[in-house]
């Protein structure tokens, strides 16, 4: 599963695999295998690296509270659209290329030519079954071309934005 | 008055009502508890042996009302009353109530109550034992013109103060002559509807003072002691967050001093049982009384732990007749104590109050820990009253290991579903100013300004316990049996993104 995190302002791309407790925690590129168990309530123990980390989890709208310590995080996850997930999984060093991962109509493009971008900041906005998806940057940098047009309807795998 | 209580009633709520509760059961004495109808849940009702309603949730209408108070101690059998802190502690009509009723006041008499309730009643009987005081008026002042003239006299930046005052309430920072007639108009009105008395008095204005006070107790035979002091420099919005003893910025002389002279303040005003004198001290340590609080402190704790008296326990001793079981040369402040205050507030929000049910809560334990709370997993905090959660304490050696083993406690304890000022105490903790020594009651308001952005945030831990999260919840609705809808957090999310989108 691919998500968008947000903490502390700042955006993350983050993909999880695994299960029955072991998992591989993808963020922005760096991979983590963390041992995951429950301990009751809310409260969950990770193993990170061989550290070793005593987390509260409350859920709250948009995504969950983390309690790590004394600190105390809010983190905002948002699912990218199932078809949408499929598509930037590559590193983000060096140019990136956003493709259609579907095929649809352009609905806004919200990146020009210059334009510096964070990571997880929406490029374009796709219709696709009467949905619109938001397809977001796969990493921080500036946009070099754009692709896209309004209105134009694209197939799969169609070039819409390059950000470096 | 009575030899020995077969029952207290314990007029407070909270954290306070659990500490005289449990102290009640070790002594062997019953415990009556008396709720509103937003407490009938609380901890402090399940613990204790009997449980009387008091009316509705509002203070006013339960925790406030003499009447029903006294009912409930009559009705229940109880021959005393301990009143905690806050509510009818300082009511010196609710000493007076108890006293007619014929029931014992853990506390003052009624008459001590009112002399020491008027600020400037309590600033002459300082000066007459020869307490330094806060440059300032000595009688209260009820027209503007002699307001401005003492103005004039003291110099600014002074203070206003309700002489009936308390709380905060009344009270005003006057930087110069051109603000001193608002200035005075708000304090007095705030002071009428506080205390329906609109007198006030003028002080100087402290530069970055300190704030450290004196532990007295005193029996019904002419004994007096003071166990030493209490640091209480660590203030947001002029409450108390952290607290500690001894102070580290007392010298032995000055120390035995202050204790010596809050002694003879005590003798002279015929004061009975525990009560604290506080003090402000200027940046060359010169302490000027302040005021004298008629009741125990929030924080008797630290005091407890330095000097091993239980502090609850001796109130009631000396209620009931009994003579100080030491003298002044038998006490002695062994090792250090902190004191950490944990609210439901949110210390990122500017402290707004945060209150909720506690989802959950695990408790730190170990070496020299104590954990002084009113709530347990489950239980709701009620918006109606004071966010005060719990005291966490630390006991160590000496000022270094009693830090880190409150640094240690305070990222032990969790507490789910509000939030609470842990973060902020962890803050404080690890401030180099705080670990110095270095305090005065400006500083929390400082550490919230210009508190550097945190390095060691460990937030990728926090992202992969979320997502993980996230991903178990989505993997469990996905099972056959499972209601295929989508999460909330999913929901939610989607309602935003498209919000975000338009």
């Amino acid at each position: 599963m691919i998500l968008d995190a947000a903490v502390d302002g700042r955006a993350h791309r983050v993909e999880v695999t695994g299960g029955k407790g072991r998992y591989t925690v993808t963020i922005d590129g760096r991979a983590r295998e963390v041992d995951w168990r429950r301990v009751g309530g809310p409260f969950v123990s990770l193993l990170v690296d061989g550290r070793s980390h005593d987390v509260g989890l409350e859920p709250r709208p948009g995504g969950y509270r983390v309690l790590w310590g004394s600190h105390d995080f809010a983190v905002d996850l948002l699912e990218p659209s199932r078809v949408d997930a499929v598509a930037p999984r590559r590193a983000p060093a060096g140019p990136v290329r956003l493709l259609a991962p579907m095929p649809g109509r352009i609905v806004r493009v919200l990146a020009e030519p210059g334009q510096e971008v964070e990571a997880g900041q929406g490029l374009v906005v796709m219709e696709a079954m009467k949905m619109e998806n938001e397809l977001r940057s796969p990493r921080a940098g500036r946009v070099v071309e754009v692709h896209a047009r309004e209105r134009q309807t694209v197939e799969t795998g169609s070039l819409l934005v390059v950000v470096e | 008055m009575a030899d020995r209580f077969n029952k207290i009633l314990v007029a407070n709520r909270g954290e306070i009502a659990v500490r005289v509760i449990r102290a009640c059961r070790e002594m062997g004495i019953a415990s009556v508890a008396v709720f509103s109808e937003a407490d009938r849940a609380a901890r402090h009702v399940r613990l204790a042996d009997e449980a009387w309603p008091i009316g509705p949730a509002r203070a006013a209408d339960s925790y406030l009302r003499i009447d029903r108070v006294i009912e409930a101690a009559c009705a229940s059998g109880a021959e005393a009353v301990h009143p905690g802190y806050g509510f009818l502690a300082e009511n010196a009509r609710f000493a007076q109530a108890c006293e007619e009723a014929g029931l014992v006041f853990i506390g003052p008499r009624s008459e001590t109550i009112t002399l020491m309730g008027e600020k400037t009643s309590a600033r002459r009987l300082a000066v007459a034992v020869g307490l330094p005081v806060v440059p300032g008026t000595l009688e209260p002042l009820a027209d503007d013109a002699a307001i401005r003239q003492e103005a004039e006299r003291i110099g600014f930046p002074l203070m206003l103060k309700a002489a009936a005052g308390g709380g905060g309430k009344g009270l005003r920072l006057v930087r110069s002559a051109a603000d001193l007639v608002s200035a005075a108009a708000r304090a007095r009105s705030e002071a009428q509807s506080a205390f329906g008395d609109d007198r006030v008095y003028l002080e100087k204005a402290l530069v970055r003072p300190r704030h450290v006070e004196i532990q007295v107790m005193a029996d019904h035979h002419g004994n007096v002691v003071h166990l030493f002091e209490r640091e209480c420099s660590i203030q947001r919005r002029h409450q108390k967050v952290v607290e500690e003893s001894p102070s580290p910025l007392l010298t032995p002389d000055l120390r035995a001093r202050m204790g010596t002279l809050a002694v003879a303040l005590v003798r002279k005003a015929g004061y009975v049982n525990a009560g604290t004198l506080e003090f402000l001290m200027d940046e060359s340590r010169e302490p000027y009384f302040l005021e004298m609080n008629t009741r125990l402190q929030v924080e008797h704790p630290v005091t407890e732990l330095v000097t091993g008296v239980d502090l609850v326990k001796l109130q009631i001793r000396i209620a009931q007749a009994e003579r100080l079981p030491f003298a002044q040369e038998d006490l002695v402040q062994r090792g250090h104590a902190i004191e950490g205050r944990i609210y439901a507030e949110d210390p990122d929000s500017g402290f707004l109050p945060s209150p909720g049910r506690i989802l959950a809560l695990r408790v730190p334990g170990g070496p020299g820990i104590r954990d002084d709370s009113g709530v347990e997993d489950g239980d709701e905090v009620p918006s109606h009253y004071d966010p005060l959660v719990s005291k966490l304490l630390a006991w160590g050696e000496d000022r270094a290991s009693a830090i880190a083993r409150m640094r240690r406690a305070v990222r032990e304890y969790r507490v789910l579903g509000i939030k609470t000022t842990l973060p902020f105490l962890d803050r404080v903790l690890r401030h180099p100013d705080f670990v110095a020594g270095r305090i005065d009651t400006s500083f929390a308001e400082r550490l919230g300004r210009d508190s550097p952005p945190e390095e060691d945030r460990p937030w990728p831990v926090a992202v992969a316990a979320a997502a993980i999260s996230a991903f178990e919840q989505r993997r469990a609705a996905r099972t056959p049996s499972a209601v295929p809808a989508a999460s909330a957090w999913r929901r939610e999310g989607r309602v935003e993104s498209t919000g975000g989108r338009g």
